[in-house]
């Protein structure tokens, strides 16, 4: 029964596979990413990137860079591979047991997929907030404090309370739970339930923080709070935020990624990509023939 | 055109009763099963109830007894071997025969001497050691009734008349002749509820057959579930998903299908044959309800893991959590409550459990209360077993009661399980 059942879900994947390598969109990718996906002193740098999801292939040959505290959109339409490229950043897709990494990956020039890199080590210095809020079913304080408790951050209690303030007040959330820490952080509002996300993202003061699509989930009004706080977030902390709205991306981002059927298409400014797009199915995603 | 229209109209509110009628119909059928349902429970009920009710009382009997040394042969209450051998039975004939004084014959004599329990005898003797300054008193007590007079008493003013078995037209005059002095009485039974099992229905209890199922059920419960909720855990959190997992996963449901009974047969060649473990003993009822129940565990556990949503996982280990950090911390406080629900359903099974347990000997005649894991026991399904077997017929009633223990024994455990998942449970 269940081996049926994974099998049926291979050959569905294989045919979508097969499906989308002949298909209309099979056009010709640029060998390299058009304009500059290369910056100076990058926080971090991706290179000849190919990921596969058992045989299938996710991600084929991604060059790019992520300069120090900016803030770089990826866009491009579904199935593309930003998400699978993002969590290949922090290693998240160690848990699919499929997934296959390849090409060098660093991290202020460390290689994050050798053998000495742990996995829990490179999460603390590259977090994440997730596409649906999702706190702990704890409260607010433990939803914080987590972490800089896993890692053993704060020796005493009043260090913990101070972290766990100032994480909240960089989320822009402290003045509205101040008065209900110890309630649970799943009875909030989803914008605040995505604000409190990211507060436990930066307990742990982390270098980067990559946001995968963290307002799809959200109203106009919280997602304005949220991309107001990432603005401010960038001006400590590198960001890398996959988005399905183009009009995020050139809200929040210095640097845009436009991504196509797991090839990565063109890097530019922000301004340019929506601008002057260099390659043509850059040009037809913006100007929304599909996506 | 709109011809066209008014037709399609009128169609569909034609099939619309139609469809409204076999909604109806598909209801009632749903209502006339759950009805069905409930009839069996309570038919269930009715005559179980109906039948043991009366095993919660017992007949005794008012007597004068006399602590005569010279009837007991005792000389000295701290020589043992005295006590033991002592006839405490002849006081209680005593007494009879002082109540009854026209009764000679010796025929006679054996009826009059069995309206009251052999067992009274120990009764005497107990009381005797505990007050020592009794010796040469006399004193009113209320003895239990044999098994046949209790059973004809308690049918007395029944529908069809009193059951007299094996109670002659003798016995049921001094029932009589006691009944008008007020020498006769229905109390409540504590007998049933605070001794073991025996040959005579007047002096059999429940205490021993639940004492076994206690002690069983602790075995059975500290060996399932600490190993049914790791192997949960390994399956779904860490093992890889290959060929050897999935025939793992085919085998755990398949066992939770054997017939209980190939879990007895293999706890009698495994534990008792090979390991020698003592028979008959908790411990070994025990190992082989842990056999039992595991599937079960495993199968509710690996279930209330799956449960957990992976966004929790997912943000456990986006701020570094080890995956046995993420396990410790979000799932297993999370699955808990599904993993307890599976845990105690799989206890309510191991307690109904009689097949298993016939073939590791624990279905022995165990007059003894055990007091530990190691001595012979009963269970109560067992014991409702045996005494459905037996051809006394104040066994029925005890048949009867057993089965109300062990019944509200289940509800119980049900009832236990669904306020933990209740107060557990946690909305994410």
């Amino acid at each position: 029964m269940v081996s049926k059942l994974v099998t049926d879900t291979a050959t569905m994947l294989e045919k979508k596979a097969t499906a989308k390598q002949t298909g209309p969109d099979a056009m010709d990718y640029p060998e390299q990413a058009i304009g500059e996906p290369f910056v100076k002193n990058p926080k971090m740098s991706m290179r000849n990137v190919d990921v596969f999801y058992g045989d299938k292939q996710a991600i084929y040959n991604v060059n790019v860079d992520i300069g120090q505290n900016e803030v770089i959109a990826m866009i491009g339409p579904s199935g593309c591979g930003k998400s699978t490229f993002l969590r290949s950043i922090n290693r998240m897709n160690d848990t699919v047991e499929s997934c296959r990494v390849h090409g060098e990956l660093s991290l202020d020039g460390e290689d994050i997929y050798a053998a000495k890199m742990d996995p829990v080590a490179l999460r603390a210095r590259v977090g994440m907030v997730f596409q649906k809020p999702n706190p702990f079913p704890k409260s607010i304080y433990d939803n914080v404090s987590y972490g800089p408790r896993l890692h053993g951050l704060a020796s005493r209690r009043a260090e913990l309370d101070e972290i766990v303030e100032n994480s909240l007040r960089r989320a822009g959330l402290w003045e509205e739970v101040k008065d209900r820490l110890d309630q649970p952080g799943t009875g909030l509002s989803g914008g605040q339930q995505q604000r409190l996300c990211i507060a436990r993202a930066i307990a742990i003061s982390p270098e980067v923080i990559l946001m995968d699509e963290p307002c799809s989930a959200l109203d106009p009004i919280a997602t304005a709070k949220i991309e107001e706080l990432i603005a401010e977030l960038s001006e400590n902390y590198t960001i890398a935020i996959v988005t399905h709205s183009m009009q995020q991306a050139a809200r929040v981002s210095r640097r845009t990624a436009y991504f196509h059927l797991g090839h990565l298409v063109e890097v530019n400014d922000t301004e340019k990509v929506f601008t002057a797009p260099e390659h043509a199915l850059t040009e037809a995603y913006i100007t929304g023939r599909f996506g | 055109m709109t011809e066209i229209k008014r037709s399609h109209a009128e169609t569909i509110q034609r099939s619309l009763s139609k469809r409204y009628r076999a909604e109806k119909r598909f209801r009632a059928y749903g209502m006339m099963a759950i009805a069905l349902g409930l009839l069996c429970v309570a038919l269930l009920f009715v005559d179980i109830i109906g039948k043991g009710h009366k095993a919660f009382l017992e007949t005794s009997i008012q007597v004068d007894v006399t602590y005569d040394a010279e009837v007991l042969g005792i000389t000295d209450l701290q020589n043992k071997q005295q006590v033991a051998l002592a006839d405490f039975q002849g006081l209680v004939k005593k007494a009879l025969q002082k109540k009854f004084p026209d009764v000679s014959k010796r025929k006679e004599k054996r009826e009059l001497f069995s309206l009251i329990s052999s067992g009274a005898g120990y009764e005497l003797r107990e009381r005797l050691l505990r007050h020592p300054e009794l010796m040469g008193q006399t004193e009113t007590l209320w003895l239990i009734a044999d098994d046949d007079v209790d059973t004809y008493y308690k049918s007395i003013g029944s529908k069809g008349g009193a059951f007299t078995g094996r109670t002659s037209e003798l016995r049921q005059g001094w029932i009589d002749q006691l009944e008008q002095e007020g020498a006769i009485k229905l109390g409540f039974n504590t007998t049933f509820f605070t001794s073991g099992d025996s040959r005579e229905p007047e002096q059999a209890g429940i205490w021993g057959a639940a004492m076994g199922s206690l002690f069983t059920l602790v075995v059975t419960l500290t060996l399932s579930f600490p190993i049914g909720v790791s192997a949960a855990v390994y399956l779904e959190e860490f093992a890889p998903k290959n060929r050897w997992t999935d025939l793992i996963e085919v085998n755990i449901n398949n066992l939770a299908a054997v017939p209980s009974i190939i879990f007895g047969l293999l706890g009698l060649a495994i534990f008792i044959n090979f390991f020698q473990v003592p028979r008959s003993v908790p411990l070994v009822g025990g190992l082989v309800l842990t056999l039992m129940t595991l599937p079960t565990i495993i199968i509710s556990s690996r279930a209330a893991i799956k449960a957990v949503p992976p966004s929790i996982r997912e943000a456990a280990i986006g701020v570094g959590a080890s995956p046995m950090q993420v396990v410790l911390h979000h799932v297993l406080p999370l699955a808990m409550p599904g993993m307890l629900t599976g845990a105690i359903i799989g206890m309510a099974q191991a307690l109904g459990e009689t097949a298993p347990l016939l073939m590791i000997g624990m279905v022995a005649f165990i007059v003894d209360i055990p007091g530990g894991f190691t001595d012979p026991a009963t269970v109560l399904p067992v014991q409702i077993f045996l005494w459905a077997d037996s051809p006394e017929r104040a066994f029925i009633e005890k048949t009867s009661a057993a089965i109300m223990v062990l019944l509200a024994f289940l509800i119980m455990m049900n009832t236990l399980a669904v306020v933990l998942r209740k107060k557990l449970e946690r909305r994410w």
